[in-house]
């Protein structure tokens, strides 16, 4: 059985059937999926969602599929952890890590989006996906066609470095190198999107798509134990995954399924692009462009296409945003790592830093519950860290050489260690 | 030629961009060149307009080049398709 009742333009109304559109005709706003929320009152419930699959469609009712899942059968319920040690260094009480650094099979939170996308795509009889991306989207895009046996289409801006292409090649897309600029990019794209009867998964597919990252949201409530973080920390590139894990929880409190504790979300960017930040710190609602400039290259986006629905929910929840430097950055993807074994992108290390930053200005209190997106993994990205580890010492094979490495080492570990 | 259709974001990123006619500028330079403005969102400092372009390619072309070379920043409807 399914929920949804089509599709609305989030701008004037308007209503659609469910096909591959994505904006408005009338007015061009974005279309978003409508669902019978009261239809789903008393059949939606803590034990229908607990009684299925162990994966990211057991929110299958508050997804906008009408068939069987095809595809992200092994992905999401990603470990939500207590960091404990993290809670001591930064003084709060509360902190928890929702990881998808751990999202099978590409290791990032586009698994969510992606897995709705392709079922979707296969549903409305396409047999051709694709995507524009430099990393995250692209690998999962590749992994996910691959095994639901479609052919899929990755386009590239021509000057990706060849580690980037790698994690998608693997899964055999068809890849092409798109010669020009971002902006050429973009434009081919919209004309490919709507020229081929494709699935562009984040264009004509975007309505569904965008779905798929409730589930960040609906996985944080139930392995809190049916109850929602005071405080949820979010990067924020295109603006599709804050707004939506907004949307998760305001979804599962209407049902009933939580105590609504008024959460509030907050919005973290990169200093050198923080497009979205600067508008909330403003109280502006429209976003003013800019030429990203940092190494947390996953969410650099100048002009986020969902900028302006992250900085209502920011609003709406009475959350805040903060920006971090590349410095603050690689910082916190090491602190996060040494305190609590997770290794993110930068696009995590952000998320991290601006935590602490709200912290410290008082923004988050310290005794409330918070808990930190997690989106993407750091074995993708080595080169930020690359040179800011300490390199391994060398020593010949004698225990009188280890002996004086290790009373060496005992003097150095007596010192305080910087965050 | 057949006449096309270009749906684009146009942002007036300032107060300076905000406050010149440049719309009707192009026009001038254009004026084979349709334009339909289906949304805005304009203030002292910033302006937003979702406008759907039409006539020959090269027309159109090159109205949407003079806004870039008048700053605005120009942009498909869907904005950014590149994605991490």
């Amino acid at each position: 059985m399914s929920y949804v009742r089509g599709l609305k333009c989030r701008e004037c109304g308007q209503a659609y059937p469910e096909k591959g559109v994505h904006v408005c005709e009338t007015c061009f706003g974005p279309l978003e999926v409508q669902y019978d929320y009261a239809a789903m009152r008393g059949k939606v419930t803590r034990e229908s969602i607990s009684a299925g699959p162990r994966n990211l469609w057991r929110y299958r009712d508050l997804l906008p599929i009408n068939g069987t899942p095809r595809s992200g059968l092994h992905s999401g319920m990603t470990p939500l952890k207590r960091a404990r040690n993290l809670e001591k260094v930064l003084g709060v009480r509360e902190l928890y890590i929702k990881d998808d650094s751990a999202n099978y099979p590409t290791w990032s939170y586009k698994e969510r989006v992606v897995s709705v996308a392709i079922t979707k795509a296969i549903e409305l009889g396409y047999d051709t996906v694709g995507c524009a991306s430099t990393g995250n989207l692209a690998n999962s895009v590749a992994a996910h066609a691959a095994e639901a046996g479609l052919r899929a289409f990755v386009m590239i801006p021509h000057d990706l470095e060849q580690g980037k292409v790698l994690g998608s090649l693997i899964f055999n897309p068809t890849m092409v190198r798109i010669e020009g600029n971002y902006d050429d990019v973009n434009r081919l794209c919209s004309e490919i999107a709507d020229k081929y009867r494709w699935a562009i998964v984040n264009v004509n597919l975007r309505p569904f798509y965008t779905e798929g990252a409730k589930t960040f949201g609906f996985e944080i409530a139930e392995q809190m134990g049916w109850k929602l973080p005071k405080h949820t920390v979010c990067p924020t590139a295109g603006g599709t995954i804050l707004p939506k894990i907004y949307k998760g929880y305001r979804e599962f409190i209407h049902l009933g399924l939580v105590e609504d504790n008024q959460p509030r979300i907050y919005s973290a960017q990169a200093a050198g692009c923080n497009p979205v930040v600067e508008a909330i710190q403003a109280g502006r609602d429209l976003i003013k462009p800019q030429k990203p400039k940092t190494i947390a290259k996953s969410i650099a986006i100048g002009n986020p296409a969902d900028g302006f629905y992250v900085v209502q929910a920011v609003k709406e929840s009475g959350g805040w945003g903060a920006d971090a430097t590349d410095a603050e950055i690689v910082d916190a993807i090491k602190l996060l790592a040494r305190t609590e074994g997770t290794w993110t992108e930068p696009a995590g290390g952000t998320t991290l830093a601006a935590t602490i930053k709200l912290i410290e200005s008082g923004r988050i209190p310290r005794d409330e519950s918070i808990c930190v997106c997690i989106t993407g993994n750091g074995l993708k990205t080595v080169e930020v860290v690359v040179d800011q580890l300490e390199p391994p010492a060398s020593i010949p094979p004698s225990l009188d050489a280890f002996d004086r490495l290790m009373s060496g080492r005992a003097t150095t570990e007596t010192l305080p260690v910087a965050v | 030629m057949a006449k096309v259709n270009k749906r684009v974001w146009l942002t007036f990123g300032s107060r300076s961009l905000v406050e010149k006619p440049i719309l009707w500028q192009m026009a001038r330079q254009y004026p084979d060149v349709s334009f339909d403005i289906r949304q805005a969102s304009v203030t002292a400092e910033i302006g937003i307009m979702a406008v759907l372009f039409e006539g020959e390619p090269d027309e159109v072309a090159g109205a949407l080049d003079y806004l870039k070379s008048r700053g605005l920043t120009v942009e498909p409807i869907e904005k950014n398709m590149i994605e991490s």
